[in-house]
């Protein structure tokens, strides 16, 4: 049976969220997006050419190492907690549909000048609305500074 | 090498782009045919849907001809897991188009061998040619389906190219 009570949100997880974050040391993650308008020049998808992606801030965000159980040669996993009103943002000032869009379209995310690849997305809601979007993140092998 | 790689994965792309012009897909916001090279992309933790994905791998080079014909091994994965109409279930009908349609993109088996960091990219001397596809087995994993065919791409290294 579908449930018909009313429940208006107000908001309040996502400003809970955002303030945790914030005392929680919050800090500033910068997803790597492709430029915009996109470019569909032959040389960019061979390699040839520089991609020219876009940073994208995204804060408050903590950033932690991953509690799982590493083998050998495996790279450390880490998770990026990032508010959802900072997602929402980006994702109107893009035009996006959605946070998933946003999120599929990066090639990646910087935290402190270092790169790291998206392995997952996931999102915790209240009321139907996110209000915490969490990213599990692996280390990029390369150790160029971003 | 890498002249003929760029002009491999190019021929394919314009073949795809005639063969079936709704195989598309949004890659770096640029909706474009749907074939890839792996290692000109950024990583995904999963793999692209409905698409081609081509993967460089095995390289050999015969060193006793006039010019050195080098012999690269192309796996072309695709994967799918169906549409959504049919709720998945097709899902062994379009793996089935879409070996028919690499069988297109393939054939004919040669191409004229492009320089693409020149503009506009310019014609070399001699062509690529390439075998017919050697099909692996399809693989389902859960609710997908994909198979890999292997293409060996046979090249020779002009002097421009040293």
């Amino acid at each position: 049976m579908a449930d018909l009570s009313t429940q208006n949100p107000c908001g309040l997880a996502q400003r809970v969220a955002t303030a945790l974050l914030r005392a929680s040391g919050g800090t500033s993650a910068c997803l790597q997006m492709p430029p915009l308008p996109g470019d569909s020049s032959d040389t960019r998808q061979i390699g040839l050419d520089a991609p020219g992606f876009l940073s994208l801030p995204l804060s408050p965000a903590v950033f932690r190492k991953a509690r799982a159980t590493l083998q050998d040669g495996q790279l450390p996993k880490y998770e990026l907690l990032i508010s959802a009103d900072a997602v929402v943002a980006q994702v109107a000032q893009l035009k996006l549909s959605s946070a998933q869009a946003l999120f599929a379209q990066a090639c990646g995310v910087v935290v402190a000048g270092k790169l790291f690849l998206i392995e997952a997305v996931s999102s915790s809601e209240s009321q139907g609305t996110a209000y915490l979007y969490r990213l599990l993140l692996q280390e990029a092998t390369g150790e160029w500074a971003m | 090498m890498q002249n003929a790689k760029d002009t491999f994965y190019l021929t394919l792309r314009n073949r795809l782009a005639t063969v079936n012009p709704a195989r598309t897909m949004t890659l770096r916001s640029v909706t474009r045919p749907g074939i890839l090279v792996e290692d000109a992309e950024a990583f995904t933790a999963q793999p692209q849907l409905d698409a081609f994905t081509l993967r460089w791998t095995g390289l050999a080079a015969d060193l006793h001809l006039p010019a050195i014909l080098t012999q690269m091994t192309c796996e072309i994965h695709y994967i799918t897991a169906g549409t959504q109409p049919n709720a998945g279930l097709d899902r062994g009908r379009v793996l089935e188009r879409m070996d028919y349609e690499l069988l297109q993109l393939l054939y004919p088996y040669m191409a004229q061998k492009m320089n693409y960091t020149q503009s506009p990219a310019a014609a070399m001397s001699t062509q690529v040619f390439w075998s017919e596809p050697e099909f692996s087995p399809a693989v389902t994993d859960h609710d997908r389906l994909s198979r890999v065919a292997k293409v060996t791409v046979f090249a020779f290294q002009e002097p421009s190219e040293s």
